[in-house]
């Protein structure tokens, strides 16, 4: 159901769509939590160098939508297109609370492919100014310290890629935020694209647009 | 190839940390075995014979405990999501993670083998026989508890059930390994054989298994 350019790396019987621009499409799509339709029936369509927030009420399937796209979640019905890599940060933040800020994001590199040589991983730690807890290990480290930690993934990302966001400044100080936010301008300027499920104020100078999920009522 | 030993090094790193559950998985492997001798009650005549099935229940147990928190770390953490994500597939994470929990467990196991094969009084000749057999055993064990742990991370206090899952697959492993430990003409044995064969049939099937076990398990309770 769901192709991305990683799963066209592993799997060579799915191809993605001639069509391949750089941009995600989602066609009429319903996932199911349970026995609980969460999502239904829902389009969206954004291309390279857009902003989209997320909106909703709580429950209303905005991590199962960043889910789904991410191809953690199976969709029940419609599909989703997406031919740019994707790089997720959702609520858990993918670090090892044994060893440091530092090594989990170099070994995050390395299985992605990216970059991963010691000045690589240096800009991508200063960009959210992690340097000076980034050798400690990740368990004594607070919440935001460790959001802003999953965030430094995004510097080394390449320019196209899909950046799918849970609640991403949440827990980030207001400094933290704005360097959120210069990245996700940035980010479009050169032509990725940005999915962000939020409750706050989010790269509000770039005028994001909006995907509303009402939440269903049963 | 890369993301493949990127994921074993960053088992490894992880493991170095918490290096403190190594001291005390080889101590729960010493104290099965001392722990036999104490029931038994000192008869050499029937105590002989036992060693090397002692130290082969002692092996699996410690091997298969050590499996419940393989992938449910990874889980909490988030890593699987950037997995799922990554250029890394799941079967190839599976036997990452395989290789780094052998490397860990399995081997500090085997190399503790001479010292309680000295203390269960088993004759030197005996032991090149009986630790290319737990060479390959434990190798075996490893897989099956990949196996078992990517099953428990779908189902809810998936610990137990595991247990009940995996020693039963154990089996042939044990049987196998046991009797090529025991071979008095050589280290090549007709039991030695088919523990190899029962190795190799594992090392296919299990990184698959836990794959798909690990991406059903996600999509059912994942948050």
């Amino acid at each position: 159901m769901i192709m991305t350019e990683n799963d066209h790396q592993k799997t060579a019987h799915k191809t993605v769509p001639s069509a391949a621009d750089n941009s995600l499409h989602i066609n009429q799509l319903s996932v199911l939590r349970g026995m609980v339709l969460v999502i239904s029936n829902l389009s969206h369509r954004q291309s390279a160098g857009d902003i989209c927030c997320l909106t909703g009420p709580n429950g209303a399937g905005k991590s199962t939508l960043l889910r789904t796209i991410a191809g953690r979640l199976p969709a029940a019905a419609g599909d989703i297109t997406c031919a740019v890599p994707i790089t997720y940060v959702g609520h858990t933040d993918g670090l090892s609370g044994a060893i440091s800020g530092r090594e989990n994001l170099a070994g995050w590199a390395k299985i992605n492919g990216f970059p991963a040589t010691e000045n690589a991983i240096d800009a991508a730690l200063s960009s959210f100014a992690t340097n000076r807890f980034a050798d400690l290990p990740a368990r004594v480290l607070s919440r935001g310290q460790r959001r802003r930690l999953a965030l430094a993934r995004l510097a080394l990302t390449p320019a196209s890629s899909l950046w799918l966001l849970d609640e991403p400044n949440a827990g980030l100080d207001q400094e933290s935020s704005r360097i959120l936010d210069e990245f996700v301008q940035k980010h479009a300027t050169a032509g990725g694209m940005v999915l962000a499920a939020t409750h706050l104020d989010f790269a509000a100078a770039a005028q994001p647009r909006s995907l509303h999920l009402p939440g269903l009522v049963t | 190839m890369k993301p493949f030993f990127a994921q074993i090094e960053r088992d490894l790193l992880i493991a170095w940390q918490n290096r403190q559950d190594l001291g005390v998985m080889l101590v729960f492997f010493v104290i099965i075995i001392a722990l036999f001798p104490l029931a038994i009650g000192a008869n050499a005549t029937v105590l002989d014979p036992l060693g090397v099935p002692v130290i082969w229940i002692a092996a699996l147990l410690a091997i298969l405990a050590g499996f419940d928190r393989l992938f449910a770390q990874d889980v909490r953490d988030g890593w699987l999501d950037q997995i799922a994500l990554s250029k890394l597939d799941l079967g190839w994470y599976a036997l990452a993670k395989a290789i780094s929990h052998w490397l860990t467990a399995g081997l500090p196991l085997l190399i503790m083998t001479p010292l309680m094969a000295m203390m269960l009084n088993i004759p030197p000749q005996q032991w090149p026989p009986l630790l290319i057999a737990l060479l390959i055993g434990s190798m075996g064990l490893t897989l099956l508890g990949v196996i078992g742990a990517a099953l428990a991370e779908g189902a809810r206090r998936g610990t137990a059930l595991m247990a009940l899952l995996i020693l039963p697959l154990a089996v042939p492993l044990l049987i196998f390994g046991t009797l090529a430990s025991q071979n008095e003409r050589g280290i090549i044995s007709p039991h030695l054989m088919l523990l190899g064969a029962v190795f190799v049939l594992l090392l296919a099937l299990a990184p698959l298994v836990a794959a798909s076990a690990l991406e059903i398990g996600e999509t059912e309770t994942g948050l």
